[in-house]
């Protein structure tokens, strides 16, 4: 059997891509990509801690997917946001999106 | 014994109602406004006879819990019957619908009307709470709220300059005394741990727990307190200058209300004062000089409500010496007597002032003064009443004063009072005769045929003064009733015996009026008084004994410098402060404004770091490790 | 080397080549692509511990729909047409460090932690999870369903286009 460390090691280096992404990418539709990454992490550390004994399996199981609905609602509504933003500001690139500059 | 507090609750409860009611929705309905105000102080009114009736001994409180503390006792509210405060409650409503229904007359066509009859509400919810309160911070709060009414009725006319700086004069010179008062309540809640008046008066007694230093302090602070609010000793002068408001209003606070709010304490905490004797002999020489000045300037007064309103100083001093010597009922007599012929004066001078359109008594006289009859009843027997002659009441209240004092007070005391009781007959008189009689008629001397509504306003105006009139004929018989109510155990007091104290008033009574008559009565009389012989003299009293003088050349300037000074420190120090202060937060949110450089990612970055930084810390912290 | 780790082994290979992919390319269909890639590793992640439904939910929701929206927006908003600017080194590196900074103290903090480390549990099939969602779950259940309608119907009123000049949807 898979140990716990391999699997909670996979996913902090996934979570990690994820934020590496997030915090480079310019591209609204990268940085959303590389958010639904660390997510993917997160159930996966979700998944692994609950798949031993003491611990009710079938709960993780609800909890990611929870996870999953509020993440496609979250990606939906980003997108469709995307595509919002794209259409008054012609652009999608943060770096350009800085009219909230204090 | 629920239906008396009910009772007491509705007296309460209903001119508040009315008063919110008139300000806050009537203001443009005058008829509406008077009749809910009058209507509320019927029930009012109604309540409180209920309560004579009811509460013919002992005493019942009932009290809720307001301000709960920490080791479970607390502040309550409530309110406390027993015979003396039902009796005042009584007086006061009585007096407050004489002057409703009186000023429907008065105050007719005025654009205020109807703000005119929110205030006088407000006026009567204040002082009946005051009256039926439990607990003496409840009695500090109406106390207040009472000076609030006041101010605003007395600024009534504030587009005026001098209703508007006589408001401010009263509210201000009344508030130099209920610091004391405050700081008295706060003494007294910080050593009992509440302010419940049956309780404090219990501790301050014979077996309680306060010392009688402590009870010293504590009544002297009340008292100053009372000195402000009864207009007494050094704390007058805004009395007189307080009739710049419409003439019914005088009649309220004169009478049973505000001023008679400070006598009324000290009967209510008359255990507590007694037990401090020192304070007592401060309070009654005090109101002797008070009697004996305030009887010196209505002598001279030209103006007929100003003379009123020194003798309202001076008859509230009357009280308070008596409550100083020690007895309740004799003072209380006189505060009810007073209150009925102090209103009936007010009221029945202001008709005269109605039609005359002036205060001044030489002016009301070529006004054919006379035509006016309820007018010049009421004026006579008022007068009659406060020059202490028999029958009317002034003259048995004035008797019970005197005799306590003879009693209680020493020879000197009495000398005092008696010489106040000859000059105050001597001024009565003086101000009847110079309104009434004499006086070059000039304008027309048929006055044109009155309105219909004009002979609505004189009705309105007239029956007030005439039931007032009687009452001075009645109340003087109360006296042993009341004596017999307020301290069932005493010797009532034979005022009636006429040994030689009342023989001496009497006839200070009629020397004082024969003397008033010899120089303005009489025909061809000079209409000028032996005061008058001395200018500087005459100039002295007219001039509040130059009290207002001294108070403008020592405390207002001395005031003046503190208040440049605090403007001062407010303007380089304070604000030197506060601009610093701005000065740095822009500098440093110009600093901080570069962090919010408008990059998402840069907020992601930091947000991260941070969280990071802090998950590790709180495990470390939790010792995972 | 048993199946389950070799499964194991190559989904989380997949994965993390997926997701290094997903962020590293410079194209961003070439960035989906990789996206669903990752996606696919997880849930044989997910698989190898048991939890078949939960793999197929994966690879239905991600691989299949969010991917695909994902493409329909690029479509809608990418300017292709416009050359891509350089990339800051300041901001590569940077962003580098504080992703690997904060990957490290998490595997320090997640490796000091006492977990339960017992043999695995009986997994749950979709039988049982359905139940749980229908009986303690249940709110739970039904939130989710509201929140992803009204995601739905708010997606819909954002993207849309108004009418020309009127300012009115």
């Amino acid at each position: 059997m898979v140990s716990l460390n391999a699997v909670l090691g996979v996913a902090t280096m996934l979570f990690g891509i994820g934020l590496y992404g997030l915090l480079q990418r310019r591209s609204l539709v990268a940085m959303l990509i590389s958010l639904e990454l660390m997510l993917a992490a997160v159930s996966m550390n979700v998944i692994a801690l609950t798949s031993r004994a003491g611990a009710d399996a079938s709960m993780g199981q609800v909890v990611v997917l929870i996870l999953i609905g509020v993440a496609a609602a979250e990606a939906a509504v980003a997108l469709s946001l995307f595509v919002a933003i794209h259409r008054s500001a012609h652009t999608i690139d943060v770096e350009q999106l800085s009219e909230m500059k204090g | 014994m629920s239906g008396p507090i009910q009772a007491a609750l509705l007296a309460q409860a209903a001119p508040l109602a009315a008063s919110a009611a008139i300000l806050l929705g009537l203001r443009r309905h005058p008829a509406a406004a008077a009749a809910v105000a009058i209507a509320a102080l019927g029930a009012g009114f109604a309540a409180s006879t209920y309560l004579v009736l009811a509460v013919a001994n002992g005493s019942a409180m009932a009290q809720a819990v307001w301000l709960p503390m920490a080791d479970g006792r607390g502040l309550a509210f409530g309110v406390l019957l027993d015979t003396l405060s039902t009796t005042m409650a009584l007086v006061v409503s009585a007096v407050t619908l004489a002057v409703m229904v009186y000023s429907l007359g008065y105050m007719a066509g005025d654009p205020g009307f109807a703000r005119y009859y929110g205030f006088l509400s407000l006026f009567a919810a204040a002082m009946l709470g005051l009256v039926l309160a439990s607990n003496l911070l409840q009695t500090l709060v109406f106390w207040e709220l009472v000076g609030l009414a006041s101010f605003l009725l007395i600024g009534f006319w504030f587009d005026r300059p001098g209703p508007a700086a006589a408001a401010r004069k009263a509210f201000i010179m009344t508030r130099v005394g209920d610091v004391g008062f405050l700081l008295g309540v706060l003494l007294l809640i910080r050593t009992l741990g509440n302010a419940t008046i049956p309780e404090l008066v219990a501790q301050a007694g014979p077996g309680g727990a306060f010392s009688p230093r402590f009870t010293a302090i504590v009544a002297s602070l009340l008292l100053m307190g009372v000195i402000g609010k009864s207009a007494q000793g050094p704390l007058f002068t805004w009395l007189p200058d307080a009739m710049e408001g419409p003439t019914p209003v005088s009649a309220l606070l004169h009478s049973a209300t505000m001023v008679a709010a400070g006598v009324y304490l000290v009967a209510r905490l008359h255990g507590l004062f007694a037990a401090a004797p020192d304070v007592m002999r401060v309070l009654l020489w005090v109101s002797l000089v008070t009697a004996v000045a305030a009887a010196t300037m209505a002598m001279v007064a030209e103006d007929i409500k100003r003379v009123l309103a020194y003798s309202s100083i001076s008859q509230l001093a009357y009280m308070l010496m008596a409550l100083a010597a020690g007895s309740v009922a004799a003072g209380f007599f006189h505060l009810v007597t007073h209150a009925g012929f102090k209103a009936l004066l007010f009221l029945s001078s202001g008709i005269f002032i109605h039609h005359a359109h002036s205060n001044a008594m030489r002016e009301i006289a070529a006004h054919s003064p006379t035509r006016q009859r309820a007018a010049t009843i009421g004026l006579v027997s008022g007068s009659l009443a406060l020059a202490g002659v028999i029958p009317f009441s002034g003259y048995f209240s004035k008797e019970a004063v005197l005799a306590t004092l003879g009693v209680h007070a020493g020879a000197a005391a009495l000398v005092l009072a008696y010489l106040g009781a000859g000059l105050t007959a001597y001024y009565a008189a003086r101000m009847v005769f110079l309104t009434l009689r004499g006086g070059q008629q000039h304008g027309s001397p048929t006055a044109p045929h009155p309105t219909l509504a004009q002979q609505a306003a004189a009705t309105m105006m007239g029956v007030p003064v005439l039931v007032l009139s009687a009452l001075t004929l009645i109340l003087g018989w109360t006296g042993s009733w009341l004596a017999a109510r307020l301290s069932p155990g005493a010797e009532p007091h034979a005022a009636l015996e006429l040994g030689a104290g009342p023989l001496t008033a009497l006839a200070l009574a009629g020397l004082g009026i024969a003397l008033a008559w010899r120089e303005y009565g009489a025909k061809g009389a000079a209409r000028t008084g032996f005061v008058d012989r001395f200018p500087a003299l005459r100039a002295f009293f007219a001039d509040n004994w130059y009290l207002d003088r001294l108070y403008g050349a020592s405390v207002v300037r001395a005031a003046g410098w503190l208040s440049r000074a605090a403007r001062w420190h407010d303007q380089q120090v304070l604000d030197g402060a506060g601009d610093g202060l701005a000065a740095g937060t822009t500098r440093g949110g110009r600093m901080l404004a570069r962090v919010q450089g408008g990059q998402v990612q840069m907020y992601v970055a930091i947000a991260v770091a941070v969280l990071v930084a802090l998950a590790v810390w709180l495990a470390y912290a939790e010792g995972l490790r | 080397m048993n199946p389950g780790t070799l499964v194991f082994g190559i989904s989380a290979a997949t994965a993390l080549v997926g997701a290094l992919l997903a962020v590293g390319l410079r194209n961003i269909f070439h960035n989906i692509l990789g996206f669903a890639l990752a996606m696919l590793g997880v849930a044989g992640v997910f698989l190898g511990l048991g939890s078949d439904f939960l793999a197929a939910v994966f690879v239905l929701v991600y691989v299949g729909a969010v991917a695909i929206a994902m493409v329909y927006a690029v479509m809608l908003s990418h300017p292709l047409d416009q050359p891509a600017r350089p990339r800051s080194a300041a901001k590569v590196w940077g962003a580098a460090g504080l992703a690997a900074g904060a990957a490290a103290a998490l595997w320090m903090l997640v490796r000091g932690a006492p977990w339960a480390a017992g043999p695995p549990v009986e997994p749950v099939g979709a039988a049982g999870i359905g139940a749980r969602f229908l009986t303690d779950y249940v709110l739970a259940f039904e939130l989710i369903s509201v929140l992803l309608l009204v995601a739905m119907m708010g997606a819909v009123m954002v993207a849309r286009q108004n009418r020309e000049g009127t300012g009115r949807w």
